[in-house]
C-alpha cells in the first residue's frame, strides 16, 4: 500500500498534513519521567499485548536497524530531534501498512496514538479515536472526573487531544505583517501556530504547524470545529495572498517560479534552505503557470516538500550543509522530478 | 495573556507576582496590595522606612521559597521539579501539586473544567473537511484577503470567523454578535451591551457554557472587576 504523505489530499496547494495525537497513560504505573527500567519493559509488554498484530508491525524500538529508523521518520511516525531515539529499549513503535496510524509506547506519554493524512482532512480525528477506544478496552487508562485524562506532561491533561496542520504559506510569508496578523488571528481561535523548524535551525521553510492548546474547558468537538474554520481562514488568506503578488508581479514571479524549477531539476548540489525556498516558489505561482512548459504535480510538490522537511539529521545545520548531503538530496529531488522515487 | 489565578482575559493592568501572572482584582483578593503601589511611593521616597522596603523583600522571599518542598509521597518528585519541568510523575502527583497543576493549566488554557469524552465512549462529533472553494485567478483579491484578515492587521476582532453565507451574519446588527463569533470572541473585548445580547443568542441556541461564560465576565464587570 502507498505510504500515507502520498496520497493526494484536499487543498493541498496549502495543507501538507492534517493529523490528530491522542495521549493516554494507564494506571499502576508511573509517568515516563519516573518509570523504572523494570515498570517501563513490563508497561511495553502489557501494551505489546493490546496491540492488534494483524493491523499493526513495528515494536520495540531496540530492536529497529537504522534503515528502519530512517524509514519511520520520513513517514513522520520519528520526530526529527535527535533525542527521539534515545533509550531505544524504553519505548515502542507501530504502524499500520500505509502508515497513517500509528501508535508510540513511551514517548513522552505512556501512549500517543496518531492518525495522519496528506492535505486536509479532519477525518484523521475519527480513525485516532477509533484507536485510542480499543485500548482504552483493554487497558486501564489513568482518568480523573475533574482532569479527565491524566498526563505526565499537564499541559495536555483532558482531552489529550492535539490537532495539527502543516501548511506552506510562502504567500502569507512574503506578504509584509502577514505571518504576524495569522498568529494573531489563530490565537484568537485559540490555538496557536509556529514554524517547522527545531531549535538551531533557520525557520526559512515558509512551512509553519498550526495547532490546538486547550484540551481542558473544550470537547473534542468543539477543537474539530475551531480548527476546521481556522484553517479554512488560513488556506483563503494564502490563496488569496497568492494571487494578490501573482497579479501584481506577474512577470518576476513568472521568472522566478521558472528558476527554482531549473534549480530543483538540475542542481547538483543544494542546501535544505535552498531546496526550501525553491518550492516556496513553485507552490506560490504553480497555479498561475499557463506556459505549459513546467508538468508539475500539486501530489510532487508536496512530496518532495515532505521529504526535505523530514530528512532525517535535518536539524543539524552543521550536517545539513555537508557536501554529500547536499549531493544526495540534490540527486533526490531529481529523481523525484523524474518520476522515480529517492527511497 | 490571562490572569493565571482566574484565568480571565488581562486587558488592563498586569501584575507579576514570583513569576505569576495576577489581574488587579485577584492580586488584591490574594493581599498582594503592597505590590499594586507605584514603587515610586517606596523607593523614590527618601524618608521611606527603611524597614517597609526590608519587609516587602523578606514577604518576596517567603513566597518565592515556599512550598517547595512539597513531595510527592508515590513517586518522589518535588514541587520543585515540577515546576522546572512541567511534567508529574504518576497520577498521586495530580494530589499532591492540586493548587499548582490547576494554576499551570490556567495559564495555557484559561479553565481547568473537563468537558471532554468519557473513557472507551466515543466523542460526539460530525464535523468533517469541506470544500475550501478555490480562488478564481481572476477573483478579486482584495476583498478576499480582507474577509481572511491577514493584510488587515488591526481587523476588528469582532470579525473573525465571519466567511458565511448568510449577509445577516456578516454584518451584525450593532451589539449583537452571531454564536459562530461569539465562540470565538475574546469576551474581555465585548462591551457589556454586546455581553447581554449574547447571553440570549447563547441561550436560544441552547448553548449553555457558553452563556454561562458571557454571564460571568458581565457579572465580574458589574461586581468591579477591571480586567474581565
Amino acid at each position: 500500500m502507498a505510504e500515507w504523505y502520498l496520497n493526494e489530499g484536499k487543498d493541498n496547494d496549502v495543507v501538507l498534513s492534517t493529523k490528530a495525537c491522542i495521549v493516554r497513560n494507564i494506571k499502576g504505573y508511573n509517568f515516563m519521567p519516573r518509570l523504572d527500567d523494570k515498570d517501563c519493559q513490563s508497561l511495553l509488554d502489557t501494551v505489546d499485548g493490546a496491540i492488534d498484530k494483524s493491523v499493526y508491525s513495528g515494536g520495540c524500538a531496540a530492536d529497529f536497524d537504522k534503515n528502519t529508523v530512517l524509514k519511520l521518520t520520513r513517514l513522520q511516525i520519528l520526530g526529527r530531534e535527535a533525542n527521539q531515539m534515545s533509550n531505544p529499549d524504553r519505548k515502542a513503535f507501530y504502524y499500520n501498512d500505509d502508515a497513517s496510524l500509528s501508535i508510540s509506547v513511551g514517548s513522552g506519554e505512556h501512549l500517543t496514538v496518531k492518525a495522519m493524512a496528506q492535505g486536509h482532512d479532519i477525518s484523521v480525528y475519527k480513525k485516532a479515536e477509533k484507536e485510542a477506544l480499543e485500548l482504552e478496552k483493554k487497558l486501564d487508562v489513568a482518568y480523573s472526573e475533574n482532569y479527565g485524562f491524566l498526563t505526565s506532561n499537564v499541559r495536555l491533561a483532558g482531552t489529550g487531544l492535539k490537532i495539527l496542520y502543516t501548511v506552506a504559506l510562502p504567500a502569507i510569508s512574503k506578504t509584509e505583517g502577514g505571518i504576524a496578523a495569522l498568529t494573531q488571528r489563530v490565537g484568537q481561535y485559540e490555538w496557536m501556530i509556529y514554524p517547522f523548524a527545531e531549535s538551531g535551525e533557520l525557520a526559512d521553510s515558509g512551512v509553519y504547524i498550526i495547532a490546538s492548546v486547550n484540551t481542558l474547558g473544550v470537547t473534542e468537538d468543539d477543537v474539530l470545529r475551531r480548527g476546521e474554520m481556522l484553517i479554512s481562514d488560513v488556506i483563503k488568506a494564502e490563496r488569496a495572498c497568492r494571487e494578490e503578488i501573482v497579479s501584481s508581479k506577474k512577470e518576476q514571479t513568472s521568472d522566478i517560479y521558472g528558476r527554482s524549477f531549473g534549480t530543483l531539476r538540475y542542481a547538483g548540489l543544494i542546501s535544505r534552505s535552498e531546496a526550501l525556498q525553491a518550492l516556496g516558489w513553485i507552490r506560490l505561482y504553480h497555479d498561475y503557470d499557463d506556459s505549459g512548459e513546467i508538468d508539475l504535480s500539486w501530489n510532487t510538490v508536496d512530496k518532495l516538500t515532505m521529504d526535505i522537511l523530514w530528512e532525517p539529521g535535518a536539524p543539524s545545520r552543521k550536517n545539513s550543509q555537508s557536501m554529500n548531503l547536499q549531493r544526495s538530496r540534490a540527486q533526490g529531488i531529481r529523481n523525484i522530478l523524474k518520476g522515480d522515487d529517492r527511497l | 495573556m490571562r490572569c493565571e489565578r482566574c484565568g480571565k482575559e488581562l486587558t488592563n493592568r498586569i501584575i507579576k507576582i514570583n513569576g505569576i501572572t495576577y489581574c488587579e482584582n485577584c492580586a488584591r483578593m490574594m493581599g498582594y496590595d503592597r505590590f499594586l503601589r507605584d514603587p515610586s511611593d517606596i523607593m523614590g521616597n527618601p524618608f521611606a522606612p527603611l524597614d517597609q522596603i526590608a519587609s516587602s523583600l523578606m514577604q518576596m522571599s517567603e513566597l518565592d521559597f515556599g512550598n517547595s518542598t512539597l513531595t510527592c509521597p508515590k513517586c518522589g518528585m518535588t514541587l520543585r521539579e515540577f515546576e522546572n519541568e512541567g511534567r508529574v510523575g504518576c497520577i498521586e502527583c495530580y494530589n499532591t501539586f492540586n493548587d499548582n497543576i490547576i494554576r499551570e493549566m490556567f495559564k495555557q488554557q484559561g479553565n481547568s473544567e473537563y468537558a471532554g469524552r468519557l473513557p472507551a465512549q466515543s466523542a460526539e462529533t460530525d464535523v468533517t473537511t469541506e470544500d475550501v472553494p478555490q480562488i478564481k485567478k481572476s477573483a478579486k483579491t482584495e476583498k478576499a484577503v480582507v474577509e481572511t484578515g491577514v493584510q488587515e492587521k488591526a481587523a476588528d476582532k469582532k470579525d473573525i470567523g465571519s466567511e458565511t453565507e448568510n449577509p445577516e451574519e456578516k454584518e451584525p446588527v450593532k451589539g449583537k454578535l452571531s454564536l459562530d463569533q461569539l465562540m470565538k470572541a475574546d469576551l474581555g473585548m465585548l462591551s457589556d451591551e454586546e455581553l447581554e445580547a449574547g447571553i440570549k443568542v447563547a441561550a436560544d441556541a441552547e448553548e449553555y457554557r457558553l452563556a454561562s461564560r458571557l454571564r460571568d465576565e458581565l457579572k465580574g464587570r458589574k461586581d468591579g472587576g477591571s480586567n474581565g
